[in-house]
């Protein structure tokens, strides 16, 4: 987005007073609750959330809730088809004038990633396919967190979970959920991150700004899951920027942009090192080939942007 | 029959604390039963773990009601109501308190019939990437205390526990719990067993009873927005950033915006930490771009400041 489209310049226009309710039970330093704070300082009461299970389904336990807008609970593979029922009941209210035109409510789903990249992925892909006017977010801390951190299909190669325990970690390649929903043309897409508040204010100003399927996608730093004082959760959100572990872009009009590309790349190790469930790659010895292999793996993705 | 609680925060390692005891228990020939309490709540949050141990099988289930030896992680939980860890304790039982204050200040305070006594530490615990070993002191120190563990049988019960996270951690912890089994030698066998309760004598739990009633009654809807902020989130924190306004630049973009859960807000400019809701994660010391924000171990009365 240009400077000129936008409300947030610099950081000095960011949201001053914050909307979401304190006294959630998330953890101390929770990196998913630091992006949804930040997104729900512009989505604001006029939201109906949707959201599947995992850790933030605990925001709301009655009978607290942080919310100044409805929320409701779903089963893990569901909130999108629930978002689907939600939005058409909300139309039909509006059509048959019993809901105010100026009432209806924006329909929002909140999940996690064990639900976007894995067991609700049908659901969301059949969402988008039907063109749902709704806003999907994700806060992915590459893993099921609220069970004890096991691998989910956002979990990155090597990670240390509750299931990948032993030896050189999880075998599996993180997916690009990002690719996945930009294959379906939505109306917007874009990664984010909590330790880039102004990136990511500018991108759920134009996600609200738009009608159809909208992804905001977060990264999560997770102290639980990934083993890290939560002091550090801002420093490692940065990390994976600075890094290009986490690519910060959009998609819109048909195109893929970088919205904040580092200048130089700090080494890949820097990110990972600060992370116990990376350990292994550093004690009781060094691990070269998987250290090297991170590295082929982002130095491949930014050589197919840079070209 | 021993009955044994400890009481900590989350992350204190209670659970790995309650899970060592019993297996080094059960190595010696007893019958043991070991388990841990907590709902919903996260890191820093007050939760408990306890362990019967019997010669003969045990048939006592639920919540330690009258424990001979009740071990506290935290000194700054025994005045959390919620967090109940002087319940049901009495002139024939031990409550030892990790704590940089001697034992004379606790009686004092607590003027409890329960013997007090102290296991001192000398330097508040700043470093978190340790707490979690406060669980194998605490078992150390509760094996030493019951007089019936040999040391062999507590190393056995940490390398069960946590062998699987490798050689370093089971080192760790063992140098850990041992210096606690030496320290308290001098009490060793301090602790006395307390007969089986007769199913006659049995107390039910001071549960509420609700009457049946339809879902409108027991459970309505709640209107009502940030009802979360009811929940004094505040009670988990063990370090307390403090802001230092002759430094603060009035930057309230960077720890505002940062802060997990919203919980620093902007009044004439300047940052304000919501100290009933701040979980002490310490986000904002770690932003902070001039150094303005220092951390302070909390205070034996971590509210105080709220009223
Ligand atoms: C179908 C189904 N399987 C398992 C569960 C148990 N469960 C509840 S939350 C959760 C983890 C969800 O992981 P994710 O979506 O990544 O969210 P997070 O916990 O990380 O916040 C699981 C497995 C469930 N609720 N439904
Ligand atoms: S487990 Fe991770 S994602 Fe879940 S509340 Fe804790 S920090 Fe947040
Ligand atoms: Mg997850």
């Amino acid at each position: 987005m240009s400077e000129q489209e936008t409300r947030y310049r610099s950081t000095r226009d960011l949201p001053s007073l914050h909307l979401l309710g304190t006294g959630t039970p998330m953890c101390a330093g929770c990196g998913g609750l630091e992006a949804l704070h930040q997104i729900y300082d512009q989505l604001g009461e006029r939201s109906l959330i949707l959201n599947a299970a995992g850790c933030m389904t605990l925001l709301a336990v009655y009978p607290y809730t942080p919310f100044r807008g409805s929320w409701l609970y779903t089963a893990m593979a569901s909130a999108p088809a629930g978002a689907q029922g939600a939005r058409d009941a909300l139309d039909i209210l509006v059509a048959q004038g019993r809901l105010p035109p100026e009432e209806d409510l924006r329909v929002v789903v909140l999940t996690g990633d064990g639900s976007a990249y894995g067991m609700g992925l049908s659901a969301t892909s059949g969402a988008i396919e039907r063109g749902l006017d709704f806003l999907y977010i994700v806060y992915d801390n590459e893993g099921y967190a609220n069970t004890g951190q096991q691998y989910s299909g956002a979990t990155p190669h090597a990670a240390l979970t509750a299931t990948s325990r032993l030896g050189a970690g999880f075998p599996g390649e993180k997916k690009d959920l990002f690719a996945i929903w930009v294959a379906h043309r939505p109306a917007y897409a874009a990664t984010v991150i909590g330790a880039e508040p102004l990136d990511l204010a500018r991108k759920v100003e134009q996600a609200l700004a738009i009608r159809g399927p909208k992804l905001l996608l977060a990264l999560a730093p997770c102290p639980t899951g990934w083993d890290f004082d939560p002091q550090r959760t801002v420093e490692i959100g940065r990390l994976a920027v600075q890094t290009g572990v986490w690519p910060l872009k959009e998609y819109r009009d048909g195109q893929v942009v970088h919205t904040k590309v580092p200048r130089e790349r700090k080494p890949v190790e820097d990110y990972l090192r600060t992370q116990g469930r990376f350990r292994h790659l550093f004690e009781p010895e060094r691990q070269d080939a998987l250290i090297a292999a991170w590295k082929a793996r982002v130095g491949t993705y930014w050589a197919s942007v840079e070209t | 029959m021993y009955r044994i609680r400890f009481h900590g925060r989350g992350g204190q390692g209670m659970k790995t604390a309650s899970r060592i005891l019993g297996s080094a228990l059960f190595s010696t020939g007893f019958e043991v039963q070991d388990a841990p309490r907590y709902g919903a709540e996260r890191r820093g949050a007050p939760i408990f773990a306890y362990v019967r141990a019997s010669r003969a099988p045990i048939d006592e289930r639920g919540v330690i009601q009258r424990p001979d030896l009740v071990l506290v992680a935290d000194d700054s939980l025994i005045p959390v109501p919620a967090a109940g860890v002087l319940a049901g304790i009495d002139a024939h039982g031990l409550l030892l308190i990790r704590s940089a204050e001697p034992a004379e200040r606790w009686r004092e305070r607590l003027n409890a019939a329960a013997r007090v006594i102290v296991l001192p530490i000398t330097e508040p615990l700043l470093d978190r990437a340790a707490l979690p070993q406060v669980g194998a002191t605490c078992a150390g120190a509760a094996a030493r205390l019951l007089g019936v563990v040999p040391a062999e049988a507590l190393a056995a019960g940490i390398e069960a526990e946590l062998g699987g996270l490798g050689a370093r951690v089971v080192e760790r912890n063992l140098a850990e719990a041992m210096a606690a089994y030496q320290a308290m030698a001098p009490l060793a066998g301090a602790v006395s067993e307390d007969g089986e309760i007769a199913a006659t004598d049995y107390h039910p739990p001071d549960w509420v009873d609700l009457p049946f009633e339809t879902a409108r009654v027991s459970a309505p809807a709640i209107h009502a927005a940030l009802t979360s902020e009811l929940v004094d989130t505040g009670l988990w924190r063990s370090l307390r950033p403090e802001i230092d306004y002759d430094l603060c630049k009035g930057c309230w973009w960077v720890c505002s915006s940062l802060c997990p859960d919203g919980a620093i807000h902007v009044e004439n400019g300047r940052p304000v930490i919501d100290y009933d809701h701040c979980k002490g994660c310490l986000v904002c010391l770690a932003v902070c771009p001039p150094h303005a924000i220092s951390a302070h171990t909390e205070a034996v009365t971590p509210c105080a400041e709220s009223s």
